[in-house]
C-alpha cells in the first residue's frame, strides 16, 4: 500500500501544478508507465484526458494471487459519470472492463488477472466528455493471465457455468444499494495452450417493477476479469422494485440469467467503502 | 450503421448516371438469401452449401480445369488450423464473397481470405471434458445464410456467428451431450429454417431431425426417426412417427438409435428433405425382432412441418451396424427415353440404390463392392433384401453365463461400410456417380447387453479385416441406369474423403496417403495429384474468382478408421496427423 499511496500523492502534487489539465497537450503519466501513450490513444481515442485523484483506485501494493487481484474504482467524487473503465497497463489484454453506471453511483469493484507487475488504472468519463484517470502500481509475480483456471480440476465444471450467486443490501439514505455478484465461469483468456477464449462479455442489471424493467447498469467485461468473476456495484433501485434481474452472456453465446430478491426488511445497508472480504454473516442468496 | 448510411447515400447520388454494379460493390453484402442457397448448384462464383447445391451432387459446371489443363493446377496458399488439436479434418469449405469458411477438428470455425490465406477470424468452441464423440472429434462443415455462419459442435450445440466478425449471435443446445449426443454434420438451411440431425448412434439415443428458425435459433419442429416417438411442431406435440410397436418389441423404441448423424439433402423440385438414419441400437439384432423402423433408412420429410412423406429402409432389422445415413443425392435418371425424378444412395451395406424420389419406390439396387455376404441381393419388387440368414451374427447365450458371446461370423462389408460418411458426387454430363468405396470385411459376434444412459450400447464385438492385400479403397464410377461399374481407381489405404466432379470431365478426391487426386471422369485415368502433407479426409470444392478456377480441400488424417479399423488401423498408423486448408488455382496465363 505504501507504493500506491506515494504515487497517488505524487499524482496529486502534479495536479496542483498542472491543473487545469484540460489545457492543450496531453498530461504525462504520473505512474510513468511505458504503455500510457499507446493505451491512451487506444482507449480514449482523442477524447480529453486528465489525471484526477478524485477517481480512487484501490488495489493491493503487491498481488498475493495474480489470478484474482482485487481492484475498485470509485468516481463518486466526480458526481455524474457516464462510463468507467479499468485498465491493467502491462496485461496482454490491458482493458479489463467498461462500466456504464446508468443510474448507479460510479463505483465498481472486481477481481482481475494480472500477468506481471503493472500500473492499474481507473478512468471515469463525465458528461462533458472528459476522461478522469487515476491509478496505482501493483507489484506481482508473473503469469496470472496464462495459467489455467483452477475450476478445470473439477470434472463437472461445465455443469455449473453461468450459475449466479448474488446479494443485494438495502439502500442507504441516499438510495444507493450495494449489489455483489459472483458468476461461475472459467473466464478463459485464450492464452492457455489448448483452451479457447471463453469469458463473460456483457452483464446488465434491471429492476423488476410493476411498470416495467428499467435497466440500472451495464458491464462490458473482458478477458482479464478473474475466473468466477465477482462484481460489486452501487445501484439505485427504484423504490417500487420487487427484485433485480441480471441478464448476461459470454463470448460463446452462453446465457446468464438470475433473479435477485430484494433484501429482507430490517437488514442493514452495506458499509462503504466496502471491499471488506467478508461482507456479512448472512448467506448469499442464490438466484437462477 | 454509420458505414451503411454513408454508402447508401453514395449509392443514391450515383444511381442517376451509374451502372448498378457500382451500387452492389459499395453496399455492404446482405449475404446469401434462401433463393441463393436453393440455386447454389449453378453458382460457380461461390460454394454456398454443403454438397455444392441442396441436392448434394457435388458437381461444378466450371470447365477451365479439364483433363488437359489440370496439370497446370498449382497451390496458391495453405492455412494451418493451429494448436495441438490435429485430428481428423473432414470439412467441406464454404466460399462466399472472397472468404472461405471452414471448420476444423474440436469444434473450430475459421474465416480465411480466399485470395491470400489471411485469417479473418477464428472461433474456438469451449468443449466440456465429458464429450462422447464415437468416431473422432471431426466436423464436416458450416452453413451460411444472410449475415450469419452456422456450425454444430461436439457437445451437441448449434452456434450462429456473424460471418464478418466471428462474434457469436446465438448458441443453442441441440441435445444433452452427457447422454451420448454429439453433432458433426453440416447444417442444412431451407427457407429460413436451419435443419440438423444428431449423432450418438452408439449410445442408444433416439435419432432426430430438427428445424429451427435460422434468425433466432428457436425450435420449429422435431421429427424422431424411431416409430412410436412423438414429434413436435411450434412447441406442441405433432404426430407419432410410424406406429408404436409395429416393428419394435416392448420399450426398445425408446432407445432405438437411428441417429441422423450425417445430416441431410434437399430437393427443390419435390420440396423434400432426405435424411438418412443410423443403425438400430443395440447392435445385437436378436434383442429386437422386427424391421426396427425407421432405422437404416432414408426418410423423405416435408420441410414445413417435419412430417414423413415416405421412407425406404435399406437394411431392415440390421445386425451388422449398417447405418442408412449415407447421402441421398437427387438426380434426373434418363432411362428408356424418359426422365425419372430419382435419387441415388451408396449404402454402408454395399448396395447402390436408385429410388424414385417422388414416392420412395426402388428402381434398381446393385452391389458397388466386390463382396457382400449378408444378402444375396435386393428384390426389386418388394424393395427388401434377400438375406443370407447364416451370415447374421448369432444370439449370445442368455442369462448371466460367463463368456456368453454368440456365434461369430465373417461378414462383408465391414461395419465401417462399403461407403461411410464420405460424400459421393454425380456428374449429369457423364451421367455417372463417383463413389468412394472400401473393400473390407469383419468378424462380428453378439454379447449380452443392457442399456445405460450415456454408455456405449453395442452388445457386439468385431474386428475389421481387409479383403485384398493390395488395396482397400476404391473410387468407383457407377452407372445408375445399369448399376454397372464403369471404371475404378484402387487405393492402398481406405478412402475416407468426399468426391467432387466438374463439367471439365474431372473427378477429385483425397487419400489417406496425403494426396488430392484428379481423374478423368470418363476413363478414370489419374491426371493430377498433389501431396498435402497429411491424410485427406475432407471434401474438395471448386469455384471461380477473379477469372480463375480454384480448388480447395482440407488436409488432416483421422476419422473413424484409426479408431475402429482393427487390422486396417495397423496399415494407417504411420500416417502423420495435420490440420490445414489447401487452396489451388489454374493460373490465367
Amino acid at each position: 500500500m505504501r507504493y500506491a499511496l506515494r504515487h497517488m500523492g505524487l499524482a496529486g502534487a502534479m495536479f496542483a501544478v498542472a491543473s487545469p489539465a484540460l489545457a492543450a497537450g496531453s498530461p504525462s503519466d504520473p505512474l510513468n508507465s511505458v504503455m500510457w501513450e499507446a493505451l491512451r490513444d487506444q482507449y480514449f481515442a482523442g477524447a480529453p484526458v486528465v489525471f484526477d485523484t478524485a477517481v480512487k483506485v484501490t488495489a493491493p501494493a503487491a498481488a498475493e494471487d495474480t489470478r484474482a487481484v482485487p481492484i475498485s474504482v470509485d468516481a463518486t467524487a466526480l458526481g455524474r459519470v457516464v462510463e468507467m473503465v479499468a485498465i491493467a497497463d502491462l496485461n496482454p489484454f490491458p482493458l479489463v472492463l467498461r462500466y456504464h453506471p446508468g443510474t448507479a453511483a460510479p463505483y465498481i469493484a472486481t477481481r482481475i488477472k494480472i500477468q506481471q507487475a503493472t500500473a492499474l488504472r481507473g478512468a471515469a468519463r463525465t458528461a462533458d466528455g472528459v476522461w478522469h484517470v487515476s491509478g496505482v502500481l501493483v507489484d506481482a509475480a508473473g503469469g496470472g493471465c496464462s495459467a489455467p483456471p483452477t475450476s478445470y480440476a473439477q470434472k463437472d465444471w461445465a455443469d455449473h457455468v453461468g450459475e449466479v450467486q448474488a446479494r443485494l443490501w438495502p439502500a442507504d439514505p441516499e438510495g444507493v444499494a450495494r449489489l455483489r455478484l459472483r458468476i461461475r465461469h472459467p473466464n478463459d483468456t485464450g492464452l492457455v495452450d489448448g483452451i479457447p477464449a471463453y469469458f463473460v462479455e456483457t452483464l446488465q442489471v434491471e429492476a423488476q417493477t410493476p411498470g416495467g424493467s428499467p435497466a440500472l447498469a451495464r458491464i462490458d467485461s473482458l478477458e482479464p476479469v478473474s475466473e468466477n468473476p465477482v462484481y460489486s456495484l452501487d445501484l439505485r433501485p427504484p423504490p417500487d422494485a420487487t427484485a433485480l434481474v441480471l441478464r448476461g452472456r459470454d463470448n460463446q453465446g452462453g446465457e446468464i440469467r438470475a433473479t435477485i430478491p430484494m433484501p429482507p426488511p430490517g437488514s442493514k445497508p452495506a458499509m462503504r467503502p466496502a471491499m471488506s472480504p467478508k461482507p456479512a454473516e448472512q448467506p448469499w442468496s442464490v438466484g437462477q | 450503421m454509420k458505414r451503411l448510411v454513408t454508402s447508401l447515400a453514395l449509392a443514391a447520388s450515383l444511381i442517376a448516371f451509374s451502372a448498378t454494379g457500382v451500387l452492389a460493390a459499395d453496399a455492404p453484402s446482405a449475404g446469401p438469401s434462401s433463393d441463393d442457397l436453393l440455386k447454389s448448384a449453378t453458382n460457380t462464383e461461390a460454394v454456398l452449401t454443403y454438397g455444392m447445391g441442396p441436392q448434394a451432387q457435388r458437381f461444378s459446371p466450371l470447365t477451365d480445369l479439364n483433363a488437359d489443363t489440370v496439370k497446370k493446377l498449382v497451390p496458391v496458399w495453405s492455412f494451418s488450423f493451429g494448436g495441438e488439436k490435429q485430428r481428423g479434418q473432414e470439412a467441406q469449405p464454404i466460399i462466399y464473397d472472397g472468404t472461405i469458411y471452414v471448420t476444423g477438428s474440436y469444434s473450430r470455425l475459421y474465416a480465411v481470405d480466399a485470395r491470400t490465406g489471411h485469417k479473418k477470424w477464428e472461433y474456438n468452441h469451449r468443449l466440456p471434458d465429458g464429450i462422447m464423440p464415437c468416431c473422432d472429434v471431426v466436423n464436416r462443415g458450416a452453413a451460411i445464410y444472410k449475415d450469419k455462419i452456422y456450425f454444430a459442435t461436439l457437445d451437441a450445440r448449434l452456434v450462429a456467428l456473424n460471418r464478418e466478425t466471428g462474434k457469436v449471435v446465438w448458441n443453442k443446445k441441440l441435445q444433452e451431450y452427457k447422454d451420448g449426443y454429439s453433432n458433426t454434420a453440416a447444417p442444412l438451411i431451407i427457407d429460413g429454417k436451419i435443419i440438423t440431425g444428431n449423432s450418438g448412434g452408439e449410445f442408444g439415443v433416439i435419432g432426430m431431425v430438427e428445424a429451427r428458425d435460422a434468425e433466432t435459433g428457436e425450435l420449429v419442429w422435431q421429427r424422431p426417426t424411431i416409430e412410436g416417438n412423438v414429434g413436435t411442431l411450434n412447441g406442441k406435440e405433432s404426430t407419432v412417427t410410424g406406429k408404436i410397436n409395429a416393428s419394435w418389441p416392448g420399450d426398445m423404441y425408446k432407445t432405438g438409435g437411428g441417429a441422423t448423424w450425417l445430416g441431410g439433402t434437399y430437393d427443390p423440385e419435390t420440396k423434400t428433405l432426405f435424411f438418412g438414419t443410423g443403425n438400430p441400437a443395440p447392435w445385437n439384432s436378436h434383442l429386437r425382432p422386427g424391421d426396427n423402423l425407421y432405422t437404416s433408412s432414408t426418410l423423405a420429410i416435408d420441410p414445413d412441418n417435419g412430417e414423413i412423406k415416405w421412407h425406404y429402409q435399406t437394411t431392415p432389422h440390421d445386425g451388422w451396424d449398417f447405418d442408412g445415413v449415407n447421402e441421398f443425392v437427387s438426380f434426373d435418371l434418363k432411362k428408356d427415353g424418359k426422365v425419372i425424378k430419382a435419387g441415388g444412395k451408396a449404402d454402408r451395406n454395399g448396395f447402390f440404390y436408385v429410388i424414385d424420389r417422388t414416392n420412395g419406390k426402388l428402381i434398381n439396387a446393385s452391389p458397388f463392392v466386390t463382396k457382400i455376404t449378408w444378402a444375396k441381393g435386393i428384390d426389386i419388387e418388394t424393395g427388401r433384401p434377400i438375406y443370407n440368414d447364416d451370415n447374421r451374427p448369432g444370439a449370445p447365450a442368455t442369462a448371466d453365463a460367463h463368456d456368453a458371446k454368440g456365434k461369430s461370423v465373417f461378414s462383408a462389408p465391414a461395419f465401417l461400410g462399403a461407403k461411410n460418411w464420405m460424400p459421393m458426387a454425380y456428374n449429369p454430363q457423364t451421367e455417372l456417380f463417383y463413389v468412394p468405396a472400401n473393400e473390407w470385411g469383419m468378424d462380428i459376434w453378439n454379447e449380452p447387453i443392457t442399456y445405460k444412459k450415456g454408455a456405449a450400447y453395442l452388445g457386439a464385438g468385431f474386428t475389421i479385416k481387409p479383403l485384398y492385400d493390395d488395396y482397400i479403397g476404391a473410387l468407383r464410377a457407377v452407372d445408375p441406369k445399369t448399376g454397372k461399374i464403369v471404371w475404378e481407381y484402387k487405393n492402398p489405404a481406405p478412402l475416407w474423403g468426399g468426391v467432387l466432379t466438374t463439367a471439365g470431365n474431372l473427378v477429385f478426391t483425397g487419400t489417406p496417403e496425403g494426396y488430392l487426386k484428379a481423374f478423368d471422369a470418363k476413363s478414370g485415368q489419374e491426371v493430377w495429384k498433389f501431396q498435402t502433407g497429411s491424410g485427406v479426409v475432407g471434401s474438395p470444392v471448386t469455384w471461380k474468382m477473379d477469372g480463375e478456377q480454384y480448388v480447395a480441400v482440407v488436409s488432416g488424417w483421422g476419422g473413424a478408421v484409426p479408431l475402429w479399423g482393427g487390422d486396417v488401423a495397423k496399415l494407417v498408423k504411420d500416417i502423420n496427423q495435420g490440420g490445414s486448408l489447401w487452396v489451388f488455382k489454374l493460373p490465367k496465363a
